[in-house]
């Protein structure tokens, strides 16, 4: 009788571990708790050196003087505003962003569509996986793998070209091809990346509509205006916008082609910022550049945001 | 959220950030990584194109020469050294390389163990990386081999040893050189100051590589004799003869595009100073200069119709040089040399072995680079000074202090020098170079003894804004060369506004920029 009462008494009773857990799982404090160590992170991570790099852009401090940091107001901010090759290299870079993002997007579709409900088609699941690696490939090896397939004297492409009697040229060092040269490394490696969210785009159709405009035989067009189109726009959409994002902050795949050369023709506002901070260590004006395309990033996001809201809202 | 409140967020963020910013700034330093040496004193601050005070060595490491293992300090200890080199690059890796060799030396002489690694960055990220680590009082590389510019940057933070001081009680580091220009260029800051801030780890110049199989090609030899009523040059004699007109015309004959081969080759890239050390021998040579180190004046010196016209021929030598040269750095001109796209090649000394690799021994002449002729008829050439010291890390603890200063008082024994020599290294010490039979060592001795001399080489600032200056003017100088721009004079007014605003601003001269740089832009 005594086990038993003994058992009683303790099955009534929790652990102090136990019951400190239940307090801490009832209490208000629990989901703070829970978000603390991305909060810490995102804390020292992001927050304190985006706000040093916000301070750091009203001082003039170079890397390499020794000399303590010295406050100058918006005059950094000013003497960009009078730059000229920052200027230059913003208006390449959104140049760039427009190429790249706009052929990309046409490739990407056209390429989606040649897929789309092909489930059947023989080889299919190889193909896709083919099309897809060029966007998996770092894009510093991309840089130095097309640096050697466009080489003036034993690349393939040169050798490719002397095959219908095309003479040499130099694409990566010639102030004509540079710009278009490098583009097609961009294209080759994130039109995949279209197709995929275009796919996904076409993906949202419903089928019945689609039978239903084949049972009515509604022309290409039309199936592609009034019910492709109205579906599959949020996702495209979000396709285009997040690779004008990612296309304005370019910086490896072109530091490894050219460097931002020759002269200063493929050099985007990103190597710009990293010659300038990382080669001139000029880390008060770097620090102002990077705010400027913070903003700028900013805006992007904020359509980004804009179009995601709107997308929403037409599904309530 | 209203408007108002939102620009009072943004104030106060602006506000918190300016106070995170002046509050934890590297002017003031983060606690030292390691405990620093004891005499490591603190120094006054510098003032504007002054030098900066002392770093002074160690008690211990400023002890009189090496002990024998008997009173050694640091006597049945086992150390670990690490050194801070260029990736890549052959000189720097065979100080590390010949480690073992004062390891053995360290252990039978001094009686402790020592092991070094080797640390490595490109030409590119070095100076980042090195100079990252030193603004934290880190004693994470012991030693670094430094590029020959960066020893004002590394002075004015206080963060290597003063070599002046340290040959006051270290005489051994009193090394007499082959040339005013080794100190100069490998050790002095300021310039002209005397005070010495770094000890040669190598020497090196440009050379002229010649593929002499070509040149000694009877054909070659007829048809030039024929085409410019000249003889191709054949011995290093006749190469010192050769003026940049004359080498125009061999770059010229040996330019057959339909064979796939080029005239000569030599580096236009943008990365880091490539372009500039290939572009100043054109200006220096012809009476141009870059500055006036004594007043830190740019505009007006650098700008001058002499450095234009400079530019303006080396543009021009493009067109005897492979397809893609603009993009040329150090190994591609290894590359087309080896592999027999161009008959000459501009390039460091220090590539010595990987220019002549065995499939071309005895093919290859190594020569001094074409002269530029004067006015008066004479011969002129000035070429850029290659090269790196070893700089001695300020915050070493006294034990690594000790031990770096034990492996550089062997790295300058005359049987060093040798060895290094031997396995490919350029010495800068008088006595090795010198010797009888030094020239015979490597195929590129006679050209970088012939160079490495105060008529033949100079070197351009050390100042701390260094970097900012060469980011600048690659700019520029590359903007011109890709024909990007096509206006040298403008392009150098731009350079020299550049720069003249760059030293201003940081202090280091009193001279503002010119009220005309208003309105010259790069790309007018």
């Amino acid at each position: 009788m005594e086990n038993v009462s003994a058992l009683q008494r303790t099955a009534g009773k929790k652990p102090w571990h136990k019951k400190l857990m239940d307090g801490f799982d009832n209490s208000n404090l629990f989901p703070y708790c829970l978000i603390i160590p991305v909060l810490l992170f995102f804390i020292i991570w992001n927050l304190i050196p985006t706000l040093w790099m916000i301070g750091m852009s009203f001082y003039n401090y170079a890397f390499t003087t020794g000399a303590p940091e010295k406050f100058n107001g918006i005059s950094n901010l000013i003497d960009i505003m009078n730059n000229d090759t920052v200027w230059g290299n913003l208006g390449r870079t959104f140049t760039w962003v427009l190429a790249t993002t706009g052929i990309e997007t046409v490739l990407g579709i056209l390429l989606a569509f040649l897929f789309w409900n092909s489930a059947k088609l023989p080889g299919r699941r190889l193909a896709l996986t083919l099309l897809f690696t060029p966007m998996l490939i770092a894009p510093a090896s991309v840089g130095a793998f097309f640096k050697l397939l466009y080489e003036p004297d034993f690349g393939v492409i040169n050798y490719l070209l002397s095959l219908f009697g095309i003479a040499k040229i130099n694409f990566l060092g010639d102030l004509k091809w540079a710009f278009p040269a490098v583009t097609l490394v961009d294209v080759w490696m994130w039109t995949p990346f279209m197709i995929l969210i275009t796919l996904a785009a076409l993906g949202s159709v419903p089928k019945a509509e689609l039978e239903a405009a084949e049972i009515d035989r509604l022309p290409w067009t039309k199936r592609l205006v009034h019910i492709i189109w109205p579906y599959g726009k949020f996702v495209l959409m979000l396709g285009i916008l997040l690779r004008t994002i990612d296309s304005f902050k370019t910086m490896d795949l072109i530091f490894m082609l050219t460097r931002g050369g020759p002269g200063n023709t493929t050099e985007l506002v990103a190597i710009g910022l990293y010659r300038k901070a990382f080669e001139g260590f000029t880390m008060g004006w770097s620090s102002t550049l990077a705010v400027i395309l913070l903003f700028i990033a900013i805006a992007f996001t904020s359509v980004y945001l804009y179009i995601l809201n709107l997308s929403n809202a037409e599904k309530e | 959220m209203n408007k108002q409140n939102l620009f009072k967020i943004a104030g106060l963020i602006m506000v918190f950030s300016m106070l995170l910013t002046a509050c934890g700034t590297p002017a003031t330093p983060a606690p030292a990584a390691a405990e620093p040496a004891k005499a490591v004193e603190p120094t006054k601050a510098p003032e504007a194109a002054a030098p900066a005070e002392a770093a002074k060595p160690t008690e211990a490491a400023a002890a009189e020469a090496a002990p024998a293992a008997a009173d050694h300090p640091l006597k049945g200890q086992k150390i670990e050294m690490s050194i801070l080199g260029i990736g890549g690059w052959v000189p720097s890796r065979l100080g590390v390389d010949m480690s073992p060799l004062f390891a053995e030396y360290a252990k039978k002489n001094y009686g402790y163990d020592v092991t070094f690694t080797f640390q490595e960055a490109p030409f590119s990220d070095l100076f980042q990386k090195a100079n990252a680590s030193l603004l934290t009082k880190s004693q994470e590389y012991n030693i670094i081999i430094s590029d020959s510019q960066w020893l004002g940057a590394f002075a004015e933070e206080k963060a290597i040893v003063n070599i002046s001081d340290l040959i006051k009680t270290n005489p051994e580091f009193d090394v007499k050189w082959v040339s005013p220009v080794v100190a100069d260029a490998y050790q002095v800051y300021p310039d002209g100051s005397g005070i010495k801030w770094g000890l040669p780890e190598e020497g090196d110049v440009v050379v002229l590589y010649v593929r002499q199989d070509m040149f000694s090609d009877p054909k070659n030899i007829a048809d030039y004799k024929a085409k410019y009523n000249a003889d191709l040059p054949q011995t290093f004699e006749d190469w010192e003869k050769v003026d940049m007109d004359t080498f125009k015309n061999i770059s010229e004959f040996f330019t057959r595009k339909d064979q796939g081969l080029y005239g000569t080759a030599y580096q236009y890239s943008k990365v880091y100073d490539f372009m500039t050390m290939f572009l100043y021998p054109f200006m220096f040579s012809t009476g141009g200069d870059i500055w006036d180190p004594k007043d830190g004046k740019i505009f007006g010196i650098l700008n001058s119709d002499i450095n234009a016209k400079a530019m303006e021929a080396n543009r021009e030598m493009l067109k005897y040089q492979p397809e893609g040269a603009l993009q040329y750095d150090i190994a591609a001109i290894v590359d087309a040399f080896t592999q027999g796209k161009v008959a000459t090649a501009f390039q460091w000394a220090a590539e010595g072995s990987a220019m002549i690799p065995d499939a071309l021994k005895g093919k290859v002449l190594v020569v001094p680079p074409p002269a530029f002729k004067q006015a008066d008829g004479s011969l002129k050439r000035v070429y850029s000074v290659g090269g790196q010291p070893w700089v001695i890390n300020a915050y070493n603890d006294d034990a690594h202090m000790r031990v770096a200063l034990d492996f550089l008082k062997w790295w300058y024994l005359p049987e060093t020098q040798l060895e290094y020599a031997k396995r490919g290294g350029n010495p800068t010490d008088a006595a090795t170079v010198n010797a009888a039979g030094f020239e015979d060592i490597q195929p590129w001795f006679k050209a970088y003894k012939y160079m490495m001399t105060s008529e033949h080489t100079r070197d351009f600032w050390h100042e701390p804004t260094y970097s900012t200056m060469l980011s600048t003017q690659q700019e520029g100088f590359t903007a011109y060369a890709s024909g990007q721009v096509n206006d040298a004079k403008n392009t150098l007014d731009w350079i020299a506004c550049e720069q003249q605003k760059i030293q201003f601003e940081a202090g280091r001269t009193k001279i503002e920029p010119d009220a005309s740089c208003k309105n010259i832009k790069l790309d007018k």
